[in-house]
């Protein structure tokens, strides 16, 4: 059945099946989307290196996307170290392999469950909050008030923010992981005696450096996106009010998605040259 | 008189919606232009036009005299910094004191050293009359002293033209007509043209040197506070009527 497409919005001649509008549309949106994305995203790189720096509020954010997400990741980090260590012991004892536990759980948290798990609780609570505060700034016209008087408000918000996201979320998952090895450590000891010493031993002598690198490395990707998205999503806010929570949530959902897509990515990129 | 603020032929629609048509207004320097008219009648998109918050679809606009439309966003940002802008909210920023609120238009002022930037944050909220709340949060204000804050956020780079949109909007009579007599002060004190947005009549009666009716994006009638209020016209004269 013949199509006329249209620019302006999807349009099917007569007799065309109706189910292919919606389609067509969120093809349409899902395309206008990435393009806005990636715009912003290139109004970031051009901006980030050209004065002025922002360097007390990016101290600030820093602090409030770094330093107040502390407690959360370390929460996090631990329950997930001990909760892996305990759920994989029984598969571990089957084939009596119990001393390579910790190996084990160092590995799949420093490779994966570290950086993911903690780039999604970072995914909830700063790309949420950076969504809903710009959103807000921007609904009460903040954001033109620092237009008009001749400042920029990009580089003030913006790059402030996501550059901070990018820096904070690798420090995060850093501790998150350190913090997740002390609940494998206690993890291991419910049912057995291991020193923390040979539990370390154990840890560090199967780490190699394609272990930790590229998994650190992703991170600061995993927090430029969030950033970025939670500031893309809060800087074009619309509809009042409720575009906030709007934002908020969108900032969000896109924000974890984009971590997983990173990670696909960095998996693929990493077992290349492994 | 030297002209500060030159319209010429100014559109603007969104979609199909024309919200400007064809608007030419003139102000001179050290004058007060109220625009009048109806909630939705372009008068926002006006002033929002003339600070480059919005491009207009056709015309010319110059300020100071530099044709705004010419400029890169590096020259505009320049102009900004001689035109002042209230905002209907006062958009202050939440995050802020009002200490750091009144400085921030000052950040990019390197020559200016802290002990200039105090004293200049200092005459700015004493011209207000609020230095007592110069380290509350905007949260702690109530709407009048917001509006106040903010007025004295944009004069603190003693702009020579001042744009106010609805300055008295959401505020009780006494508390409007102190901000009201405040833009005349501030008019008196700097010297500085103004154009003032609202549909208060008596802000307006207060305030205007000249008036300009908007009817529909458009303008309908221009005259002295007297003239128009004397207008035979009845839709103009609705607005003095019920005001």
């Amino acid at each position: 059945m013949p199509i006329d497409l249209k620019i302006s919005g999807a349009v099917l001649e007569k007799g065309s099946s109706p189910g292919v509008i919606p389609l067509l549309n969120a093809f349409k949106s899902f395309f206008a989307a990435v393009t806005q994305l990636s715009l912003f995203a290139w109004r970031f790189l051009k901006e980030v290196f050209k004065p002025r720096y922002e360097f007390s509020e990016l101290v600030k954010q820093s602090y409030l996307i770094g330093y107040k997400s502390f407690p959360l990741v370390a929460i996090t980090g631990f329950i997930m170290g001990l909760v892996l260590t305990i759920q994989s012991r029984p598969t571990l004892a089957e084939f009596g392999a119990e001393s390579w536990l910790p190996a084990m759980v160092a590995i799949s948290i420093i490779r994966e469950i570290g950086p993911v798990i903690t780039a999604l609780i970072f995914a909830g609570k700063v790309g949420s909050g950076i969504g809903a505060e710009l959103a807000s700034m921007k609904v009460t016209e903040q954001i033109d008030a620092m237009e008009v008087s001749g400042m920029n408000p990009f580089k003030y918000i913006v790059i402030t923010r996501v550059v901070a996201a990018t820096f904070m979320l690798p420090v995060l998952v850093i501790i998150a992981d350190a913090i997740a090895m002390y609940g494998s450590y206690i993890g291991v000891n419910l049912k057995g005696d291991v020193s923390f010493h040979l539990f370390f031993l154990q840890v560090i002598g199967k780490l190699s450096f394609t272990d930790i690198f590229p998994a650190t490395i992703k991170t600061f990707f995993f927090g430029f996106a969030v950033g970025l998205i939670g500031c893309y999503k809060g800087y074009n806010s619309n509809n009042g009010t409720e575009g906030v929570g709007q934002s908020a949530n969108s900032a969000v959902v896109i924000g974890s998605l984009a971590v997983f897509i990173i990670d696909m990515i960095a998996v693929q990129i990493t077992s290349f040259f492994t | 008189m030297e002209t500060v603020v030159e319209i010429e032929h100014l559109n603007k629609s969104f979609g199909s919606k024309e919200v400007l048509k064809d608007i030419n207004i003139k102000i001179d320097k050290g004058e007060n232009l109220v625009v009048l008219g109806k909630s939705g009648s372009g008068k926002s998109v006006l002033i929002k036009c003339l600070v480059g918050l919005i491009v207009p679809d056709g015309g010319k606009i110059v300020l100071l005299g530099e044709n705004i439309l010419d400029l890169k966003e590096r020259q505009l940002n320049v102009l900004r910094k001689r035109v002042g802008f209230l905002f209907q909210s006062a958009a202050l920023y939440d995050s802020m004191t009002v200490r750091e609120n009144l400085a921030f238009p000052l950040r990019d002022q390197k020559s200016k050293s802290k002990e200039e930037t105090d004293a200049l944050v200092m005459e700015a909220i004493t011209n207000v009359g609020l230095a007592d709340a110069i380290d509350k949060m905007p949260s702690e204000l109530s709407g009048g002293m917001r509006k106040r804050i903010g007025l004295a956020r944009t004069l603190i780079l003693k702009p020579e033209i001042i744009l106010y949109d609805e300055p008295t909007t959401g505020l009780d009579p006494i508390t409007s007509k102190e901000i009201s007599e405040l833009i005349l002060d501030i008019q008196k004190k700097y010297n500085s043209a103004s154009i003032i947005i609202t549909h208060d009549v008596e802000c307006a009666r207060i305030t205007a040197n000249r008036m300009v009716v908007i009817k529909d994006g458009a303008v309908f009638a221009e005259g002295t506070f007297k003239e128009l209020s004397e207008s035979k016209d009845e839709w103009v004269n609705s607005f003095f009527k019920h005001g």
